[in-house]
């Protein structure tokens, strides 16, 4: 095997790299959102406050950790642990910089493995809460179960449009075909999957399964210390997650031009820059909604989002011709 | 640095909170829940308020604790993790003030569990409360 495969995998463009992103975007998402609240947000801790997501992941870590007596130890304590794991590994499967985290250019079909790998992280979320064996963590679990059964339809065939488009459904291929981005080609299908994208996310105006005012902090009320770490750094690694997969379906992922060699550079490069792109979209909605209610939330997504998500394919079927005539691919 | 300066100070930039009232007028906890607001923004130093006892360092009380709240007020210093503060804000907290010897009132947070920070006034600025977690931290500082 490839030596250079562990360094891949461990420090760049695998685990460290990332984790270092995960913690900037935290920090990225909360002072955005304290700017659009008129507040300076974190500024203390580091310049500008940029170590404070690190300051709380280490402070929670030297936490005392609690289990409850009631709750079901074992998934307890496994379940925040595997839904980051599994957070972590859908992300090493996109091109992050020009190639996957494993060197070579995913399969034919990662697409739908990498979604398939998100539906199950969202089941151990909804486990950690379930094992908890508090009404709160109950209700919040159960709340996540029905949002994500719901919005992961019309996020699937969202999804497909870009495959569609692309001819393929591989990452690295949907990516690299857009030398005009898709969210500019079908702006339809990118608008309607930034919305359910942030169901998924449980971000503002979809923050249900964790409304601090009715249910305390949702499915992770009985979380402490280490345990309570994990579940952080598993929501934060959600909100990268999709800020990739968005990147990577509509805005061409890390493929742009290169101006001078390595060619990895500069993809990492334009790949931080997107991510960072698509939070900054997802923080602002979240910061000018208001929570909405929970009958709300499941007949949106049945009665509007996701005849709206099948329209947007038909939509884009129709035009596909055109747009790939546009972007002069072969029809 | 060491890991025990390590720790210390993450334990210094990251203090979260819970505001517990246990009895009182209401006005301390206007004044607590001003600290969020532009105005003073305690995220600046990375305190958050939390909703959940487990998931809180510092807890802040306030009221002069009824004999209803007391049980309440014990058992949710038992649910917060090690290390844990608190901080009583407010004159009743600390000594039960105007409700002092009111048949209904145990009169201050000590009297239920351990305070380590006392905030005085009726109802304490917000600045007054910013000073008390610095007063906090200088403790947490001194290795206590
Ligand atoms: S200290 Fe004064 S303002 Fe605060 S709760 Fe007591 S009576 Fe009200």
């Amino acid at each position: 095997m490839n030596p250079n495969i562990f360094f891949r995998i461990l420090v760049f463009p695998g685990f460290l790299f990332l984790f270092v992103l995960i913690l900037f975007c935290d920090w990225f998402e909360r002072k955005i959102m304290a700017r659009m609240q008129n507040r300076m947000g974190p500024s203390y801790t580091g310049p500008f406050g940029i170590l404070q997501p690190l300051a709380d992941y280490i402070k929670l870590l030297t936490k005392e950790d609690i289990i409850p007596h009631h709750a079901r130890q074992f998934l307890f304590s496994l379940t925040p642990i595997i839904s980051f794991s599994i957070f972590m590994l859908s992300i090493f499967c996109f091109p992050l910089d020009g190639i996957n985290v494993f060197s070579n250019y995913g399969f034919e079909g990662d697409l739908l493995f990498v979604l398939a790998l998100v539906t199950f992280a969202h089941f151990f979320l909804f486990l950690s809460g379930w094992s908890s064996s508090n009404p709160y963590s109950g209700i919040g679990a159960v709340r996540i179960l029905m949002q994500f059964i719901g919005y992961d339809i019309p996020l699937i065939i969202s999804a497909i449009g870009p495959a569609f488009l692309a001819g393929s459904l591989s990452l690295a291929k949907i990516a690299s075909m857009q030398t005009i981005p898709f969210a500019l080609l079908t702006p339809w299908t990118f608008i309607l999957f930034l919305v359910a994208l942030q169901a998924e996310l449980e971000e503002d105006p979809f923050d249900v399964p964790h409304a601090e005012t009715e249910i305390v902090a949702g499915y992770g009320t009985e979380f402490s210390g280490r345990k309570l770490a994990f579940i952080r750094l598993a929501k934060d690694t959600q909100i990268v997650f999709g800020a990739v997969l968005t990147a990577t379906l509509f805005l061409g992922g890390p493929y742009g031009p290169v101006f001078s060699a390595p060619p990895s550079l500069w993809f990492t490069i334009y790949f931080v820059l997107k991510v960072l792109f698509v939070i900054a979209l997802l923080e602002f909605v979240e910061a000018i909604c208001a929570r909405l209610r929970i009958d709300h939330v499941v007949r949106g997504n049945w009665r509007m989002i996701t005849p709206a998500a099948l329209l947007s394919v038909i939509l884009t079927v129709l035009s596909a011709p055109y747009i790939r005539l546009f972007m002069g691919a072969p029809i | 640095m060491s890991p025990i300066n390590l720790s210390k100070w993450a334990r210094l930039k990251s203090p979260w909170v819970l505001h517990f009232n246990s009895g009182a007028c209401n006005a301390c906890d206007i004044e607590v829940v001003a600290l969020l607001t532009p105005r003073y923004d305690v995220e600046r130093f990375g305190i958050l308020l939390k909703g959940t006892p487990r998931h809180a360092d510092i807890l802040i009380a306030t009221g002069p604790v009824t004999r209803q709240a007391a049980l309440r007020l014990k058992r949710i210093y038992e649910l917060m993790p090690e290390p844990k503060f608190v901080m009583a804000v407010g004159a009743c907290a600390s000594s039960g003030a105007p409700f002092k010897k009111c048949y209904n009132v145990l009169g201050g947070i000590d009297k239920v569990i351990p305070v380590d920070v006392y905030v005085p006034g009726c109802p304490p600025k917000p600045e007054a409360i910013i000073y008390g977690v610095t007063k906090l931290f200088e403790k947490i500082k001194g290795g206590s």
